[in-house]
């Protein structure tokens, strides 16, 4: 591939950050380039530091980021990286009295989105996006979860950026939200980098090409969910019985018990393993 | 197109809408945005123009619905206001001509006297003699009769000044009447003479 | 393109003539030239059906994205009348939207600020009203300077908590966002405080008119509470806003109150007072355009 990623695309590359003791990104390097990237990784593994980081809202101590060949420590610079992105934090707030409309005409503004008329076509536009079109007038406060979330997403995609940046967005989404939101990330217009950060396999097994696993503030794997799940074969197998041997069991749909581990028994019924099995086989490996 | 299923009529969805219904404002919307645009489309060249105004039309008619009293009839009412944001949004744009040309300019597509007869179709003096006017007469005519706009406004929209309105107004209606004199005493004396009311 | 006239034409044309559905189309795609549009225009305005068949010869998509277009304007909030007319003054728009977001320019907290006034006056007008000629029995008096220790520690508090309020990133749910976005930190910053600090000090110095006390007070409270706030945005350039809004705050509240135990408390605010404020405030405001960079909203703590 002779697409020169570091004009096109995210590069990071010895990315620290502590907090006291607490080392939330430990020397990352990572490549993002256009198209769906998942992040997957449990609660400390640093996924929200890099995204705060990667959307110009942190910084780093140590550490080089180049995104679309622009430098975030650099003003001017940064600015400009702000004029391409879409962000969604992680638990996002709303002042109290905000209807849906009033929010997001809020945010066009802060991106610089000129014109009454524009912003209101824009506004109409995303709302459109998550299904949201009559929702203008309701207050955020009286909305449930599942339409906060989309109204989340729905500000990210204001200006259409080219570089979206969004930290668990299927968070308090039912299965059919969840599905509608894996339609609206795959049919985006433009081609942009996206990144998104979930604690659910299925949904990198469902829309991501590429998958991320960070563990411990560094990347430990990154490639296909194919390859993330072929990286476990070998090592899944189910049983009728608990068996003690495995790092670790559970019950699955068939009311069997399936195990992850080093050294399955001899006779074992091997799985075949999902995405969900590589990613908990990494995280294990990490624990021994 | 979203089909208008609402039972209500005009002017119970325009006190809807002084109350704040949205879905009121919506149904107006569907009932009659169409039409307003075609209409629009009619005096200004400008699809962008056109969508603009028809925004600018319901967006005013959400916010001025309590000052309706109920006089008149509710597409006029939509219409007026429509034409003046028209006018305002040419003004603001500041060049001059946005007018459809006038398709009589090319002469393959007038409807000529001799297809009309050939045809054998009936049709009634008044349209004869408009006919017989210049487009640029009858553009004025149309402007302040048909459209209800003061002389100022239709000179914004035909890109002439206000005092070249009043004046084509006065030669097309004196045209009129001349027209409609000749076929008066061209016409057998069963017919009848039409009246011309000036508004 | 033919035209049927059955009979009169005008603005008294019978009920019963239409245009027929070729005549509609011919109008509606702008075949139609300048008498037969006019016949079916003023047909149109009296006949709802064939203004029907015309809407439904329109572009049903542009219509629709119309419509969309036309619920956004209606639902995103524009003021109302008071607000366009500030436009025409030449404010941008934009600027005065981005203000619904700051919680001290709402009416609950200006409520707020207008009840801790009234109570601080009216403690203050009902003193001088029952003991006119001394304080109440008991307490050693000094005309004219004690009941005023109050308000003149609240008053610029008072505007100093709307500024707080308009810049800390706690008082923002949606400050990542605002940080992430290109629009530039500073105007923001800038636009808020500013017009949270003009928001408060208008009650506070009508309060200082009703105020019983020298007939100076309002014009004496204008300049520590300037001091006061822009003193706090030069010390955010530094150290954190929490650390600012205190550190500002108790540079206020120890001479306050000082000088009240002193029973001097006007001190604060005349001669020496006045000119300690006025050098304070025009120091921070050099700081704060010369650390401008600080103020851009550039990174948060995590």
């Amino acid at each position: 591939m002779t697409v020169d990623v570091r004009n096109d695309g995210v590069l990071v590359e010895g990315l620290s950050r502590r907090y006291g003791q607490i080392r939330a990104l430990d020397g990352l390097n990572l490549n993002l380039e256009r198209g769906i990237t998942g992040l997957l990784g449990p609660n400390g593994a640093g996924k929200s530091t890099l995204m705060s980081v990667l959307a110009t809202v942190n910084e780093p101590d140590t550490g080089q980021v180049s995104v679309f060949g622009l430098n975030p420590r650099n003003g001017g610079e940064r600015v400009e990286i702000r004029r391409r992105l879409g962000y969604l934090p992680q638990e996002l707030g709303y002042h109290r009295h905000f209807t849906v409309a009033a929010f997001l005409d809020y945010v066009a503004i802060l991106k610089e989105i000129v014109g009454r008329r524009r912003r209101a076509e824009e506004v109409a536009r995303v709302l459109a996006l998550v299904g949201m079109e009559r929702f203008g007038r309701r207050r955020i406060r009286g909305l449930s979860g599942g339409f906060r979330q989309r109204l989340a997403i729905a500000q990210a995609l204001l200006g259409s950026p080219e570089l979206l940046i969004l930290d668990e967005p299927t968070a308090g989404l039912d299965t059919e939200q969840r599905l509608r939101f894996r339609e609206l990330l795959s049919n985006l217009p433009g081609d942009p980098v996206i990144v998104l950060s979930t604690h659910q396999a299925d949904d990198i097994a469902a829309i991501c090409p590429r998958v991320v696993v960070m563990l411990d503030g560094q990347v430990r794997f990154a490639g296909t969910p194919a390859a993330l799940a072929e990286s476990a074969a070998g090592h899944v197998w189910t049983a009728d019985q608990r068996n003690e041997s495995a790092h670790l069991s559970w019950r699955d749909g068939d009311a069997r018990w399936r195990h992850i581990g080093d050294h399955p028994p001899a006779d074992h019924e091997a799985a075949k393993p999902t995405v969900e099995d590589g990613y908990l086989m990494l995280s294990q490996t990490k624990e021994a | 197109m979203t089909p208008d299923t609402d039972e209500r009529d005009d002017s119970a969805l325009l006190r809807a809408v002084a109350r704040g219904d949205e879905d009121a404002l919506a149904a107006l919307y569907d009932r009659h945005a169409g039409w307003l645009s075609v209409r629009l489309s009619r005096r200004c060249a400008r699809p962008d123009l056109v969508d603009h105004t028809v925004q600018d039309t319901f967006l005013a008619v959400w916010r001025d619905a309590g000052a309706y009293r109920g006089d008149g009839d509710v597409a006029a009412y939509i219409w007026g206001i429509g034409v003046r944001r028209l006018i305002d949004a040419i003004r603001r744009e500041g060049s001059a001509k946005h007018r459809l040309p006038w398709r009589s300019t090319e002469p393959e597509d007038v409807v000529s006297a001799e297809d009309q007869v050939l045809l054998g179709i009936e049709h009634g003096h008044l349209g004869q003699a408009l006919a017989q006017l210049s487009p640029e007469l009858r553009a004025a005519l149309e402007a302040t009769v048909l459209d209800g706009l003061t002389c100022a406004e239709a000179g914004t929209l035909l890109g002439i000044a206000e005092g070249t309105v009043k004046s084509r107004c006065h030669r097309a209606r004196q045209a009129l009447r001349a027209a409609l004199a000749d076929q008066a005493r061209l016409e057998t004396p069963r017919s009848r003479r039409q009246g011309w009311e000036t508004s | 393109m033919t035209l049927s006239f059955s009979g009169a034409t005008g603005p008294t044309a019978g009920a019963s003539w239409h245009p027929s559905d070729d005549d509609l189309a011919g109008y509606a795609n702008g075949a139609a030239d300048g008498v037969a549009a006019w016949s079916v225009e003023s047909h149109l305005g009296a006949c709802a059906s064939c203004r029907s068949a015309v809407s439904a010869q329109a572009d049903g998509e542009q219509l629709a994205r119309n419509r969309a277009v036309l619920l956004a304007l209606v639902a995103i909030p524009d003021g109302g009348r008071l607000r366009r007319l500030v436009c025409r003054c030449g404010i941008p728009d934009h600027l005065l939207s981005l203000l619904t977001a700051t919680s001290s320019l709402r009416r609950s907290w200006l409520l707020a600020v207008v009840g801790v006034l009234a109570v601080v006056t009216g403690e203050a007008v009902l003193v001088q009203h029952l003991w006119p000629g001394g304080g109440p029995p008991g307490m050693t008096w000094h005309p004219g300077a004690a009941e005023l220790a109050p308000f003149l520690l609240v008053g610029p508090l008072l505007v100093l908590a709307g500024v707080a309020a308009a810049f800390m990133p706690a008082m923002d749910p949606s400050y990542r966002l605002a940080v992430a976005a290109p629009f530039s930190g500073l105007t923001l910053l800038l636009v808020r405080s500013v017009s949270a600090l003009v928001a408060a000090l208008l009650p506070v110095v009508c309060a200082a008119f009703v105020m019983p006390g020298p007939s100076w007070l309002p014009a004496a409270v204008l300049l520590p509470s300037l001091a006061v706030c822009a003193l706090a945005l030069a010390a955010v350039t530094t150290v954190g806003p929490v650390a600012a809004v205190v550190a500002a705050g108790a540079l206020w509240v120890v001479p306050v109150v000082w000088l009240a135990a002193a029973r001097s408390s006007l001190e604060v605010v005349q001669g020496h007072g006045q000119a300690l404020c006025a050098v304070v405030f025009v120091a921070a405001v050099l700081v704060v355009f010369v650390r401008r960079d600080r103020l851009e909203m550039g990174w948060v703590q995590q």
